[in-house]
């Protein structure tokens, strides 16, 4: 009787997450990361990993306000920024509790996003793009003046950020000291791994809700849209604050788990574009192919560029931004080659295996909706 | 009281006057056709009823509001729906989604809580319009005369008090235009109060559908009648001559 159980429960559980790539990709990377801590222990892969889905994420909050609703972000370092350093000025100068301060750094991400984008949705054109492209930079130079540097930092930054899980938790449950620290590492890289896939999850959904339909017509045909009744303006804050939401959510995640912000890492060109690279190499507009395109962007950063600055004559001080010029030719090449994306590129030969009907993942849901009404005459 | 009063209606394009001082009326239930030669301002005059163009002067009233140079999404909400002349599908979605857009505007959403899901509704309107069949392609794999269909589609879920339909047969061919007549005038029967206003620049596709008909010259009106009335009209037997009507 349990076998029977539990062999339904696994048709059931194999028919909703088997059947669906994206789904199927998540469910996989996600047990891998789950044993991962346990399988392999070493610290190195570990922190990749945690690179991997942090970016994943971001650029996937990225690809629901670019890749469909069609506004283009060209910073999205501010959002992530914002929640950095809001957090991190919040915990180091105040001493309030993280859980306290993530919302609040969420909050004013989307406060921030609100501003921007009340005149910038308004108008036609290239405006969204360029004000997050300047402000991230501006930002950077108003922490550097002498007014703010004792709470920004400046070029150092911001630190030492509250750890979101206190080692003395663990010791309050009778864990000795060295065990706690180990189980602070554990349960932190558990937490941001839950957070950030949920996240993901998350935005997935939205992407493909009706709402997410209503971001796609905007993409396709504003004026469209407008004839279809729909407030394109709302519509497109919306998108935007959904993005900078979550884009705040995962800095303000990532400054505690890196225990200092800096403009480098977190305000940073290279940060506004890393996702907008994985994004294209990956697929735009599907939500996961950044993910994919973290893997590659990172497995060929930690294990073949990076190897590349102990070739002496390769050893330029400046190495982050030169190792992403390589990447972002290398990103331009794949992306000539596969306009739609590696994942489109992937999904598109799997579909074909399975003779199934072309749909793009946003035509699905309905497929569905479509086989169950066909099942219920 | 009217559906839809035009008062005086004027919209200028740098020296050029696209629509010049135009006035008509739309009853209830009326189906109203507006004719015209190519350039003749009948699309200009519908973006400025449904809010794409602000007009130079003059009024639009909607069921005694008055709702000049408001923003088109809320036109739409107040019940006027329109279609483009020249396709414009949501071509990433799917041909059913494109319908679905409509139905998360406010009025669109109106009926649905209580009659039925979004897909259903989506569904029925596909199949009156005879497009349930491709409801599941992307609209940029799908045909152009489909997609004028789809239009309509799109504008009807919406749940319009008022249609406004530019040039809907416009390159379809003899079976396509005759199975849209037919929905049409199926449509008219459905919604008996609904007013339907279909911009043509030929008037014979317009003979056996519309009950009155509005002829447009170099953004004048020049006629206003019964379509028999209209076709023997010297006016416009003069505007259209050598050309077909
Ligand atoms: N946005 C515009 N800017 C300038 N001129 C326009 C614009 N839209 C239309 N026109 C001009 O207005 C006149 C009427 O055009 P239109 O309304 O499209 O005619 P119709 O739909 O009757 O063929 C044409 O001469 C056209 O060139
Ligand atoms: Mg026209």
């Amino acid at each position: 009787m349990i076998t029977a159980y539990l062999k339904r429960a696994y048709s059931s559980f194999a028919a909703h997450v088997f059947d669906v790539p994206p789904r199927l990709l998540a469910f996989l990377l996600f047990v891998l990361h789950l044993v991962l801590p346990v399988a392999k222990p070493d610290p190195f892969i570990q922190l990749t990993v945690f690179d991997i889905f942090f970016l994943a994420a971001f650029a996937a909050s990225w690809d629901l306000l670019v890749g469909r609703s069609g506004q283009i972000s060209l910073g999205h370092a501010l959002f992530f920024g914002i929640g950095g350093y809001t957090t991190g000025i919040l915990s180091v100068n105040l001493g309030l509790a993280p859980w306290i301060t993530i919302p609040l750094a969420v909050l004013v991400g989307v406060s921030a996003s609100l501003l921007i984008g009340l005149p910038c949705s308004r108008v036609k054109g290239p405006y969204l793009a360029l004000v997050t492209m300047a402000l991230p930079l501006i930002l950077v130079q108003l922490f550097k003046l002498d007014l703010l540097l004792p709470i920004t930092g400046g070029e150092a930054g911001v630190g030492i950020l509250l750890p979101i899980i206190p080692s003395a938790f663990f010791r309050m449950l009778g864990f000795g000291s060295r065990d706690a620290i180990r189980a602070v590492a554990l349960a932190t890289y558990y937490f941001a791994l839950f957070l950030v896939f949920a996240a993901s999850v998350i935005l997935y959904k939205i992407a493909n809700s009706k709402t997410g339909m209503v971001f796609v017509s905007i993409l396709d045909d504003e004026l469209a849209s407008k004839a279809c009744g729909i407030n394109v303006t709302r519509y497109k804050l919306m998108a935007l604050a959904i993005s900078s939401l979550f884009a705040a959510l995962i800095g303000a995640i990532r400054g505690h788990f890196a225990t200092i912000v800096s403009p480098g890492r977190f305000l940073d060109l290279t940060v506004s574009f890393a996702p907008v690279m994985v994004a294209f190499l990956g697929g735009i507009g599907t939500i996961y192919g950044p993910l994919i395109g973290a893997y590659i962007y990172y497995t060929l950063d930690r294990f073949v560029l990076q190897k590349m600055t102990q070739i002496p004559f390769l050893a330029f001080t400046d190495w982050e931004h030169v190792r992403f010029l390589i990447f972002a030719v290398i990103v331009i090449v794949l992306v000539i080659k596969w306009p739609r994306g590696i994942a489109r590129f992937v999904t598109d030969k799997l579909h074909d295996l399975e003779e199934a009907r072309d749909l793009d993942e946003r035509g699905k849901w309905i497929w569905k909706t479509y086989k169950k009404r066909k099942k219920k005459e | 009281m009217h559906l839809l009063e035009v008062n005086n209606l004027t919209k200028r394009f740098g020296g050029l006057i696209a629509v010049n001082n135009v006035s008509f009326n739309i009853n209830e239930g009326e189906i109203v056709g507006i004719i015209g030669p190519n350039g003749a301002g009948k699309t200009t005059l519908f973006n400025l009823i449904s809010g794409f163009l602000k007009p130079t002067s003059g009024t639009v009233k909607f069921k005694d509001e008055n709702i000049t140079g408001l923003a088109p999404h809320k036109i739409v909400n107040k019940g006027i729906a329109r279609t483009f002349q020249v396709v414009r599908p949501f071509r990433h979605l799917p041909v059913i989604a494109n319908v679905m857009i409509s139905m998360k505007s406010p009025r669109g959403a109106r009926k649905i809580e209580w009659l039925k899901t979004h897909e259903r509704k989506a569904l029925d309107l596909l199949e009156d319009v005879g497009l349930s069949e491709l409801m599941l392609e992307p609209a940029e794999n799908v045909g152009h005369g489909d997609l004028k269909r789809l239009e309509m589609a799109r504008a009807l879920a919406t749940e319009p008090d008022l249609l406004m339909l530019d040039e809907p047969f416009g390159g379809l061919n003899p079976l396509e235009t005759d199975f849209l007549t037919k929905s049409i005038l199926r449509m008219h029967l459905d919604e008996p109060s609904r007013g339907i206003v279909i911009v043509e620049h030929k008037l014979y596709a317009l003979m056996k559908i519309a009950q009155r008909v509005v002829v447009l010259h170099q953004g004048e009106k020049i006629a206003d009648g019964k379509p028999e009335e209209i076709a023997k009209n010297k006016r416009v037997i003069e505007v259209y001559m050598g050309k077909e009507m």
